[in-house]
């Protein structure tokens, strides 16, 4: 059995299929934190994308792009258009993109209040001999 | 309901602690018990064995066996559990200003395989055939030509869009196949049946498969088309459908346009067909090699997926390469 979970920690160590690459997107050295207002959602695949404005230290705005999860995945979750809607304050924390643009990968969405934007499947809600509900 | 993990695997525990080995194998899966399998198939009200509905093929084993389990074609349903359980938890938080680190929260996005379905399975591979289940040896002939495609590319992989992947250009993913392969996320399709037609609707990227059941021969070898050209008929109760006419450009694991796949659907209870597939290129592989996979119901509808349109990423990643052309002049 130890045999076993080795293998098994192996295998769960390989990277979730993704659309594109987002090293070549995004760069690693410019990682950001962005706290705004979501002016609105762009609900399309292959990724949606959230409009948010921020503040700068000087005063001005800058309309900043947020690259999110397929809308597909999120409506199966429960994430619908009301979940975000224009006016929301919201935390995020990524990475900009390679060209300077104000564009960056939404890695991880908060709340002012440190709640997360959408709440994953906890691991220890995850039993794999539950009996399959969904009919 | 969907926002749970749900996997068969209480029922897969069902069938094992009563089948032989052998058993299992016919089976190929344990979703029900063994007196289930007497069950007359679904029929549509002409009369054909019932495929339709919102399938998923999102599974936690791999296409091919791990060495380390070399002589083990079957787990026990206690081990099944345990490589589930491992395959569908969170990976470990990556390191700020790493490359891994450059990509989202996939449990917040939904894009866990965790947050989905998924069916039994209680073998170590998909692959049946070969014994090893492992991908036969690629010919030489194969690997110049996997190669010389490598080597072209190389130095130029963001010149423009054409030297992207085919799923980053939204033109095909390994789920629409011929074969269909399991995906990451959104692994979700419908099959249709109408008189003479079989179609598959796959989520992901947008494509339907037309499949004509009525006897008509395969288009002629002159036409290519990225998912060949596929014909169906009953065997019995199992649809089979082969395909010919690939594009070399298709490229499945490296094969040639001389690809011939074989699939097979089979309704084995309301909740699942068992898919498997023969493929076969005698210019790409020694021999020939097939895989099972399980498909289990979900709750529908398809989502649109409209790839091209919203595919933003692709002008991100080329204007990104441009980016960094400079920067490099600069140091220079």
């Amino acid at each position: 059995m130890n045999k076993l979970l080795g293998i098994c920690l192996l295998a769960a160590a390989i990277p979730v299929w993704a659309h594109h690459s987002f090293a070549a997107e995004f760069d690693v050295t410019k990682p950001v934190k962005l706290e705004g207002t979501v002016t609105k959602m762009e609900w399309i695949n292959p990724h949606s994308w959230i409009h948010m404005d921020v503040k700068n230290p000087d005063g001005t705005v800058t309309s900043w792009m947020i690259e999110g999860g397929s809308p597909n995945a999120l409506l199966r979750r429960g994430f619908n258009k009301h979940s975000l809607e224009p006016g929301t304050q919201i935390v995020v924390e990524g990475y900009q993109a390679k060209d300077g643009a104000s564009r960056a990968n939404g890695r991880d969405l908060t709340f002012p209040d440190g709640k997360k934007l959408f709440i994953g499947t906890d691991a220890s809600e995850r039993t794999p001999d539950e009996k399959p509900s969904e009919k | 309901m969907a926002h749970r993990l749900q996997i068969a695997l209480s029922a897969l525990i069902c069938v094992c602690a009563g089948a032989s080995l052998a058993a299992a194998q016919d089976l190929a899966l344990a979703a029900k018990p063994a007196t289930a399998r007497a069950t007359p198939a679904l029929r549509t009200a002409d009369g054909q064995p019932d495929l339709q509905g919102y399938w998923t093929n999102t599974t936690v084993i791999p296409l091919e066996r791990p060495k380390e389990l070399a002589d083990k074609a079957f787990f026990t349903p206690e081990e099944a559990a345990a490589y589930a359980k491992n395959q569908l938890a969170t990976p470990a938080p990556t390191g700020p200003g790493t490359y891994a680190d450059v990509h989202y929260n996939m449990a917040q996005f939904g894009l866990e395989r965790s947050q989905t379905k998924v069916a039994a399975n209680i073998r170590t591979s998909l692959i049946v055939d070969p014994p090893d289940g492992r991908v036969p040896a690629m010919t030489p002939e194969a690997r110049d030509r996997n190669a010389e495609r490598a080597a072209r590319n190389k130095g130029h992989e963001f010149d423009a869009a054409e030297n992207r992947s085919l799923g980053e250009r939204c033109i095909l993913w390994p789920n629409e196949g011929p074969p269909m392969m399991p995906v990451g996320y959104n692994s979700n399709l419908q099959i249709v049946q109408g008189p003479g037609y079989v179609a598959i609707m796959q989520e992901m990227i947008h494509d339907v498969r037309v499949i004509p059941t009525d006897g008509s021969p395969h288009i002629p070898s002159s036409i290519r088309q990225w998912m060949g050209d596929s014909r169906g008929h009953w065997e019995g109760d199992t649809l089979v459908v082969d395909t010919t006419n690939f594009t070399d450009k298709t490229a499945f694991r490296g094969s040639s346009e001389n690809l011939h796949v074989v699939e097979r659907f089979r309704r084995v209870d309301a909740d699942t067909v068992l898919y498997g597939f023969t493929v076969d290129d005698p210019s790409t592989w020694t021999h020939s090699w097939s895989a099972e996979i399980p498909m289990t119901k979900i709750q529908g509808p398809i989502f649109e997926y409209a790839c091209h349109e919203g595919n933003y990423g692709m002008a991100n990643n080329l204007s990104g390469a441009r980016a960094e052309e400079k920067k490099q002049q600069v140091v220079k």
